[in-house]
């Protein structure tokens, strides 16, 4: 590219071309060639980093406050989701960007990856940037895993005793592997710091330099361009990087953050009650896209083969990919049985999620105007003379400070209030009948918000 | 090692049958495939694009076609429709000497002309930008507005209710009164134990039972009305750099073993570095004589008495 404007550049540009050679770094920078010019296929590797910068940005934001002990972490994490500046819910929102940045990003990903399978992109002479691409993904996902236990509530706790005990299954040195990232038999406070160690500092030290290993490789072997086309055409519609897929890129990164902001504010993530490893009826879920592996794990038979054999295809298949479809055909339509096949896979790993969710207990959806009427029917009726909540009740009844997780129905809820001994024969709580149809309905959702919502503001 | 090509710029160029039919100009690459694909040639009308395969033998000083005839057939070489290689795309295993190395130009100048390529390029360019900014600035307002949100905490007044009631207090002799008290860090509540100086005066009359702050006006409203004529409570922070004064009975004085700054019973500085009177605390008196005081600290080394948040 000709740089023209050199008279009209600021005495700053020309100071700094003069020392750092600015212009030629930027000429580097922006004048990749690109066979066949600028397309909207191209800009999920930078959907990728922005959202992975993103991640790095929220997640020293969130260190700022966060206290890694299992007596401080839940606290400082209920500490962040109350911080206001003004009008804002700042501590909310940083935590917001970071909670659905991690599930765009993991989306982000699987969708660049199919991507670049589509178009063939992964083969010769770009097997190594695809191996790269695949450790990338392995970062992701490690990072998701790390970053689930981080908050200490309910949720955490149980859903890492299960994904540690699943690595603990690996043969020989499972067991070895398992209490090495748990730090001892049992999952406490040096689990936690270790899972923050990886997660803070070692992951985005590796996430930094695989990132910069791949777009190195990128830049050396250059876009894969479009399937179609000899190379002459391509060369006829070549473009640079700057400006059009330099602004589809900015456009995209832009659709993806108003994506992530905007599911923030409408979905801000929740926080359930603090990690108690006594709480025996807990039953844990994945994330969302560990759910088809949850799912795959009920259905294989020895457990063993699951934990370990479904990975280690995946992992295998990945990385030997393009060592071993060394076919030159790049067009998907030439290519049924790979295209065919993998969609097949997509098509088991979505059905898999879905039956996954639909089996999960589904808890009570809550509305907050009803809970807080709740509350007052609560501490009004005379429940707390039985039943203990947050520390504060008789001990006649159970202890309800976590009943919203056990994810009874609101219809359960209003049948136990006025007759428990259908659901408890010879149970001695008393008939609450004179409670209104409101009052019942508004004393279910309390109940069922119990553990789930509802935490002190701590930040005044 | 593959030997490398040298192309020299300027060098007659023969046909095969040892006619020299023009001169080597420049090169042209395809950066798609990242090699040289043709030669320009000026022969003795214009310059012609000569394919790269048709060169049979290539030295220093000569360079020699497979092609029988003239060049004439061939497409004319269109400078606009070109451009320079920026030197780090040269392609490895060639070296080119005395000129430079052309590629076609990028699709959209080419074929919307060169002025309304530019205004095209700065739109993008402005867009690039606008997006860019609007994306720093949804993220800096929240984030900064996070980083001050543990700065901007009010700290809450807490009324602290002693276990000593004035009628054990002995008349005009200060007493250090130690009590538990919380400190708050963020979302960590830590048990601390604190001290104040506890002073009950004999009556509204003496000179000393009001307090230097008060006297020379520095307390703030809330001190100004929580105060009594029957006791003064001091805070036990040296005003000057923050050390703990000591009572000495025999001299009826306050000495902070420091930097000697020396104050009387009503904390009023009579020597030493001390840049104001000992700190006057907030305090309430029941009917039936119990003290509650509001635990305050103050910025040291300045002669103002400014509270910290």
């Amino acid at each position: 590219m000709n740089m023209k404007k050199t008279s009209s550049d600021s005495r700053f540009i020309q100071y700094l071309d003069e020392r750092i050679r600015l212009r030629s770094l930027l000429g580097f920078l922006l004048e990749e060639p690109m066979p066949g010019g600028a397309r909207w296929a191209y800009v999920f590797g930078s959907m990728v980093l922005f959202t992975l910068v993103l991640q790095f940005v929220t997640g020293v934001m969130l260190a700022f406050y966060y206290g890694g002990t299992p007596d401080h972490a839940w606290d400082s994490v209920n500490y962040i989701d109350h911080l206001r500046y003004g009008n804002l819910d700042v501590g909310r929102l940083i935590r917001g960007f970071h909670y659905w940045g991690a599930s765009i990003m993991v989306v982000l990903v699987g969708v660049h990856l199919l991507q670049v399978f589509l178009w063939g992109a992964y083969k010769r002479p770009r097997e190594i940037m695809w191996l790269v691409g695949v450790i990338l993904l392995a970062l992701t996902m490690t990072a998701a895993f790390t970053g689930y236990l981080l908050p200490w509530d309910e949720r955490a706790y149980w859903g890492t005793i299960v994904g540690t005990n699943m690595i603990g299954l690996v043969p020989v040195v499972g067991p070895l592997l398992k209490s090495a990232i748990r730090g001892g038999t049992g999952l406490g406070a040096l689990t936690l710091s270790h899972f923050f160690a990886i997660h803070t500092m070692m992951l985005p030290s590796l996430f930094i330099l695989f990132v910069v290993f791949h777009l190195v490789i990128f830049r050396r072997v250059g876009p894969a361009g479009p399937f179609r086309g000899t190379s002459a055409t391509l060369e006829a519609r070549k473009e640079y990087f700057y400006p059009r897929q330099v602004l589809m890129d900015a456009l995209a990164m832009l659709t993806v953050f108003v994506l992530i902001a905007g599911l923030s504010v409408v979905f801000p993530p929740g926080l359930e009650a603090t990690a108690n490893p006594a709480n025996s009826s807990y039953s844990p879920t994945p994330a969302w896209y560990f759910d088809w592996i949850f799912e795959l794990l009920k259905m294989i038979r020895p457990e063993i083969l699951g934990v370990i054999g479904l990975p280690a295809i995946i992992a295998l298949v990945l990385v030997m990919l393009p060592f071993v479809d060394k076919n030159i055909e790049r067009s998907p339509f030439r290519r049924p049985v790979s295209v065919l096949s993998t969609l097949l896979v997509l098509g088991s790993i979505l059905g898999l999620s879905i039956a996954a969710e639909a089996g999960f207990k589904k808890l009570v959806p809550l509305d907050l105007a009803s809970v807080k009427r709740g509350k007052i029917v609560f501490e009004h009726s005379g429940c707390m003379g039985c039943h203990m909540v947050m520390g504060k009740g008789g001990h006649i009844g159970p202890d309800l400070s976590e009943e919203g997780l056990i994810g009874h129905s609101e219809h359960w809820l209003e049948v136990q209030f006025i007759n428990s001994s259908s659901h408890f024969p010879g149970s001695p709580m008393p008939p609450f009948t004179f409670l209104s149809p409101e009052q019942r309905r508004d004393l279910a959702q309390y109940v069922s918000s119990l553990g789930r919502t509802g935490w002190p503001d701590t930040t005044r | 090692m593959r030997q490398e090509v040298v192309f020299r710029m300027g060098i007659p160029v023969q046909n095969a049958s040892g006619q020299a039919i023009g001169t080597l100009e420049k090169l042209v690459f395809l950066e798609t495939e990242k090699k040289i694909t043709e030669i320009v040639v000026r022969d003795f009308s214009s310059l012609k694009r000569v394919p790269l395969v048709w060169i049979r033998e290539l030295t220093e000083h000569v360079l020699v076609l497979d092609h029988p005839g003239t060049l004439e057939d061939l497409p004319v070489f269109d400078i606009s429709q070109f451009e320079e290689v920026p030197t780090w795309f040269y392609p490895p295993g060639y070296r080119i000497e005395l000129g430079s190395l052309l590629t076609l130009k990028p699709c959209d100048e080419r074929f919307l002309g060169e002025s309304e390529a530019m205004s095209r390029r700065d739109f993008m360019a402005k867009s690039t930008g606008l997006v860019a900014t609007l994306i720093g600035i949804s993220l800096v307002v929240p984030i900064g507005g996070y980083v001050l949100a543990a700065a901007k905490t009010k700290l809450s007044d807490h009324w602290i209710t002693l276990s000593i009631r004035l009628d054990q207090l002995p008349v005009d002799e200060p007493v250090s009164h130690t009590f538990n008290a919380v400190s708050v860090s963020g979302w960590m509540r830590v048990p601390v134990v604190r001290t104040v100086w506890l002073i009950r005066h004999s009556g509204t009359t003496d000179p000393l039972s009001v307090s230097e702050d008060q006297i020379l006006g520095l307390d703030s409203p809330l001190e100004k009305s929580r105060s009594s004529p029957l006791l003064t409570v001091l805070s036990p922070i040296c005003p000057h750099l923050g050390c703990s004064p000591q009572w000495f009975s025999g001299k009826k004085l306050f000495i902070c073993p420091c930097h000697h700054s020396i104050y009387e019973m009503n904390g009023k500085r009579i020597g030493g570095p001390a840049p104001r009177p000992m700190d006057q605390l907030p305090v309430q008196i029941e009917k039936d004589g119990a003290i509650s005081i509001l635990y305050e600290e103050f910025q040291v080394g300045i002669p103002q008495k400014i509270r910290l948040s």
